[in-house]
């Protein structure tokens, strides 16, 4: 040990540094708390929270019940029961459709699956709940997630272009196309 | 008979008052300790209860009067109920003997009565040491007492940690001792009148002559003492991340406020004892900076702010020692406190005691 070493031991000195910097922290007191939820931080754009189901701007539901999102689910979160619309065999729906929220780890990927983008991440995230059974969600629920997370809404799919609507080719009574 | 009454009635009040004020610094201490800790460590500290969070006392209060009071299964009921006890009155008896004030008389009903110390009684800090050894007991015996590994862990630590630096403790302030001439804390504190350089860590004679600083004894009296009351960094014995709570681990609710207001009391208690032996107690710095002249009837009140504010001092080095350091290791506190200390304080006896032989004050 040198001499210096030995001064610096004898002395405290490493220590009366980090007191050094306390202090200074202490006097130029910059929190980097943000006191949670009161305030809250700005998301990213990009950012994927709850999952919510969604509607045409008439009110119909998007989701064909065509089983691809519950396929490319890694978790097995989603089931969907599709069935058809009575008296139109070519158009179908989800009859029901559950997620268990549980399971779910926000990869996006039955967004990306879904042909009708029927499905969508809103930007939600206090989902914490006391009863974990709440977290598994109905269509109804998902829906209810879905319209108050997205009042822009997109218009029915066959409105958009004739060549578009390939899922729901056939309605017994066609809507109006606008000219 | 009567005068017997007043003084019973006189130290009934001072008691009462010295208590009141001293939980009401510990119910603020909780507050500051985790303001300041958070301040120097960026964040804000409590800021949820009443505005800026400068209600939590009250609410952390009220929290432990209304939790459950568990007894573990297996635990010594008896000593279980002791400890907290024991704890907390050897903290708070050692207030008794503490000068918050110069040393003047004032007549009540024609008794005379020291108004600024309980009981000047001429052995006081031997008193106080011996009252926090007993509070050693009070830690030991709830760690054993709860029937839980980390309890006994934290115990057993806390005695070894707290038999070392008590006798550092202990041999820090001899040379306080041999300089004054006396166990009386209000006569240790009237030796250091006057100066900053009068107070007992430079220690210069009143009237000028050889000083005998007693810097190194106030170096190793603070680290001791900071040891004794279990604070960062040498909090081993409720070593959070080892022991979950150390000895406290089983103890919920009144009793678990008992220990800790234990702790704070006895951090106040050292703080009070740092200042009256090393830093003159109520002495001011200087002669003018307390009231004199027209004011002179009111120096006591300036002699109990400047007795306040050295430790208020010491407080705050505690806090701000432990936003700084990490914990030690057990070696490291043993070596530290067996093969540095204890020969400091050692060898700073033998010095003031030869000096104070050959240039007496």
């Amino acid at each position: 040990m040198t001499f210096g070493e030995w001064v610096k031991t004898i002395t405290f000195y490493e220590i009366l540094v980090g007191m050094k910097s306390t202090l200074k922290h202490l006097i130029n007191y910059k929190p980097v708390t943000l006191q949670y939820p009161h305030e809250k931080r700005t998301l990213p754009d990009n950012y994927r929270g709850m999952l919510a189901l969604l509607r045409y701007d008439d009110d119909t539901e998007k989701c064909v019940g065509c089983d691809l999102c519950a396929a490319a689910c890694p978790s097995r979160v989603i089931k969907v029961i599709s069935s058809e619309v009575p008296g139109e065999p070519t158009k179908r729906f989800a009859k029901e459709y559950s997620m268990d929220m549980t399971r779910c780890l926000f990869c996006g990927l039955c967004v990306e699956a879904c042909p009708v983008d029927a499905l969508a991440m809103t930007r939600e995230y206090e989902w914490a709940v006391y009863d974990k059974r709440e977290l598994l969600l109905n269509k109804q629920q998902l829906l209810a997630i879905g319209d108050r997370s997205f009042q822009v809404r997109e218009k029915r799919l066959e409105l958009q272009h004739p060549n578009v609507a390939f899922f729901n080719v056939s309605f017994k009574e066609l809507p109006q196309k606008p000219s | 008979m009567f005068e017997v009454g007043v003084k019973i009635a006189v130290s009934l009040t001072q008691i009462s008052i010295v208590m009141g004020v001293v939980l009401l610094t510990v119910m603020f201490l909780t507050l500051a300790e985790r303001k300041v800790i958070g301040w120097m460590q960026d964040r804000m500290g409590p800021m949820e209860v009443g505005p800026y969070g400068i209600l939590q006392p009250i609410a952390d209060g009220l929290k432990l009067f209304f939790k459950e009071d568990i007894i573990p299964s297996g635990a010594n009921k008896y000593l279980f109920t002791l400890a907290p006890i024991i704890a907390l009155v050897a903290a708070l008896v050692g207030f008794a003997v503490i000068p918050f004030g110069p040393n003047m008389r004032v007549d009540v009903f024609g008794v005379q009565v020291q108004p600024f110390v309980i009981s000047d009684i001429n052995i006081g800090i031997l008193y106080i040491l011996a009252f926090t050894s007993i509070g050693a007991y009070g830690i030991i015996l709830g760690g054993w007492a709860s029937n839980s590994k980390y309890s006994l862990l934290g115990g057993l630590r806390a005695a070894a940690q707290l038999i070392s630096y008590e006798l550092n403790v202990g041999l820090a302030i001899v040379g306080v001792l041999l300089l004054a001439g006396s166990l009386s804390l209000v006569k240790i504190t009237e030796d250091q009148c006057c100066w900053i350089w009068n107070w007992f860590w430079l220690a210069v004679p009143r009237g000028g002559g050889v000083p005998i600083p007693q810097i190194l004894a106030f170096v190793v009296f603070v680290i001791s003492a900071v040891a004794e009351t279990n604070r960062l960094p040498f909090d081993l014995p409720e070593a959070e991340s080892e022991l979950v709570a150390g000895f406290f681990t089983e103890y919920s609710g009144m009793r678990f406020a008992f220990f800790f207001l234990a702790e704070y009391a006895n951090m106040i208690l050292v703080s009070c004892i740092a200042a009256a032996l090393f830093l003159g107690g109520w002495n001011a710095p200087a002669p003018f900076l307390q009231f004199h002249g027209s004011l002179e009837h009111l120096a006591w009140l300036s002699g109990i702010m400047w007795f306040a504010v050295k430790v208020y001092f010491f407080l705050f080095l505690f806090f701000w020692i432990r936003a700084t350091l990490p914990r030690l290791r057990y070696d490291q506190l043993m070596r530290f406190g067996w093969k540095v200390m204890l020969p400091i304080a050692l060898g700073n006896i033998v010095v003031t005691a030869i000096a104070a032989y050959f240039f007496p004050r």
